[in-house]
């Protein structure tokens, strides 16, 4: 979309502009240092555990990986606690930390079968191995997020989503699931058998036991043709609701101190396969930090920098069947706060906080996204009772990222939003209550199946108040 | 005398020195290529599938490919304790643990070593 000439060439540009000389250099180079890192191993010499972005950490006990169900169940029961099952380790928050017992299910991959168009897929499947598997029997999952690394089982557990106004997150195309629980026990369940487990364990932190396998709806494996513009940020902001309408997939980018915005839309196609560009949206990122590093100090010629940059961008196109197109590399890390809000409050909540971070926050330079997500029912799904529209403003892994919570949280609060359970959050106990109906029964259902907590760590325990 | 042997010596140190230096770089695999390789020992090969493989057999991750000796031989020179460690605590793109929750850290040798294509110590 933007060549790594074009970008230099404006970042050249930028530091014309920027002035002359020292002054020039003393503003730039802004990147931060490398974080602290803990040491790879502590004391008793056990091995570092990091999630992906590096925020959380912690020395497990033990790291187990069950081969089956039964294997697990039992693991369930006599392992050390705290226990917490962790997958590709994309969550932000502190949900797989634990001194005790971490697990993994990377042995328990794979579509163990079919009940007519619905796979029977084990939770440690990778969504990135998925789609193969699916497509060679002519099937796609409807949606996939915008990373396929993480696990199914983690991607259910945390309500992992993409975008589209008919689209479910990926917990909605669940028909049935097997749950692991403390006890030692398995338990099928769907919307007859068990409905009320069905519907909590969903999505359910890793806090009611471990999702074993889930039977997930599948649609035709169709091509999409996929299609990424950049434009003025106000067109974009006029016409999100006709596009949400209009496409099958649609998102777009609000790329803050430039006006502009990157958008990216599916829909179904009988084209011929068309290959997807190299990604390009690293390139991008790297100018959008330069323009930072060199033109921080003043909004307004950053804005003209960064509107000459994008204003140069040549849409992209390409035609593949979905799975290929729907998720992106993403090799630069960051930290990332996401809340969803009620449809209708979406591009509301949006302008304030692009204009909040505008005025306060001179450092940010990641865009900001948002997507269209369809409800569901599952008792602590953020989509459960209507549709919602998410907003997750995203930070380099080296930057400061407590701003999330003293000025782009209290917003989206407002707002009604409710926040994605795998990404940055305080919210506790009483606050989450008013936000789910269902908490409560969550609550109740946890300590039946779970009495003496095996399944909660420092962070869970927090969160459901124990 | 020893001053002609030290020469010749010398000589012979030299061209075994150039012959090492110009050894080729072997081509950097396929996508196809890439994507077929497999470590020998079947308990490496199932962690390199199911936790390397996603990104370092497919060109364009950000990840160095697989065999790649462009790629993985300046790396090769910090050293194993080094790539062991930017491993275990995260790297750039790359998660800390490198995806692999039950990799012991010799399990992390032995999977740079299949990625940088170099061959296992002598015991």
């Amino acid at each position: 979309m933007i060549s790594r000439r074009t970008a230099l060439t404006a970042l050249g540009a930028g530091a014309a502009v920027a002035g002359t000389g020292v002054a020039a250099v003393a503003i730039a180079n802004h990147d931060k240092p490398e974080p602290l890192a803990p040491p790879s191993t502590d004391n008793q010499g056990r091995v570092v555990w990091r999630n992906w972005s590096g925020i959380q950490h912690c020395y497990p006990q033990s790291r187990l990986a069950p081969t089956s169900a039964e294997e697990l169940a039992q693991i369930l029961k006599t392992a050390q606690a705290p226990i917490r099952v962790v997958g590709a380790g994309h969550s932000f928050t502190a949900l797989a930390v634990t001194p005790g017992t971490m697990i993994s299910l990377d042995q328990m991959s794979g579509i163990l079968g079919w009940q007519g168009d619905n796979a029977i897929v084990q939770a440690g499947t990778r969504l990135g191995n998925l789609g193969p598997e699916l497509a060679a029997k002519g099937r796609a999952m409807a949606n996939l997020p915008d990373i396929n690394k993480q696990s199914l089982g983690g991607a259910l557990g945390t309500g992992t989503h993409g975008t589209g106004k008919a689209l479910t997150a990926i917990h909605g195309d669940v028909v049935a699931l097997t749950l692991a629980t403390p006890n030692g026990d398995l338990i099928d369940c769907d919307a007859t058998r068990e409905p009320d487990i069905f519907q909590a364990a969903k999505v359910s932190l890793g806090a009611l036991g471990v999702i074993t396998k889930a039977t997930l709806r599948t649609t035709p494996n169709r091509r999409l043709h996929r299609h990424v513009w950049v434009e003025p940020l106000e067109q974009t902001l006029a016409e999100a609701e006709s596009r949400w309408a209009k496409h099958r997939n649609y998102e777009f980018y609000a790329i803050p101190f430039t006006d502009m915005a990157a958008c990216i839309s599916h829909d179904e196609t009988d084209l011929p396969a068309r290959e997807r560009a190299n990604e390009q949206d690293d390139t991008i990122l790297v100018a959008l930090k330069g323009l930072r590093n060199l033109l921080g100090f003043s909004t307004t010629l950053r804005k003209a920098a960064g509107k000459a940059l994008l204003s140069s961008a040549k849409p992209e196109e390409a035609v593949d069947e979905g799975w290929k197109l729907l998720s992106t590399d993403r090799p630069e890390r960051f930290n990332e706060m996401e809340f969803h809000l009620p449809a209708e409050n979406q591009l509301k909540a949006l302008k304030e906080v692009i204009e909040t971070i505008e005025r306060e926050r001179p450092d940010v330079f990641f865009p900001i996204e948002a997507r269209r997500i369809a409800p569901d029912e599952a008792w602590l799904s953020p989509f459960q009772g209507g549709p919602r529209g998410s907003i997750a403003v995203h930070c380099h892994y080296r930057d400061e990222f407590a701003f999330l919570f003293e000025l782009i949280q209290p917003i989206l609060l407002r707002y009604g939003g409710r926040p994605h359970w795998g990404k940055l959050h305080n919210l506790q106990g009483r606050a989450l209550e008013a936000l789910y109906p269902k908490w409560n029964d969550f609550r109740k259902l946890r300590e039946r199946l779970d009495p003496e907590g095996r399944m909660l760590n420092h962070y869970l325990k927090g969160l459901f108040n124990v | 005398m020893v001053h002609g042997q030290f020469l010749i010596g010398i000589m012979i140190g030299s061209a075994l020195l150039l012959s090492s230096c110009s050894k080729p770089v072997p081509p950097t695999p396929t996508a196809q290529e890439a994507l077929a390789l497999r470590p020998a020992d079947p308990r490496i090969a199932s962690l390199y599938e199911s936790a390397c493989k996603a990104c370092h057999a497919v060109a364009g991750t950000g990840a160095p490919l697989v065999h790649d000796h462009a790629a993985w031989d300046p790396r090769w020179k910090q050293g194993l304790p080094v790539l062991v460690d930017h491993v275990l605590q995260g790297y750039r793109g790359m998660p800390a643990g490198g995806q692999c929750l039950t990799c012991t850290p010799q399990d992390h040798q032995a999977l740079i070593r299949f990625l940088a294509d170099q061959p296992e110590p002598k015991p």
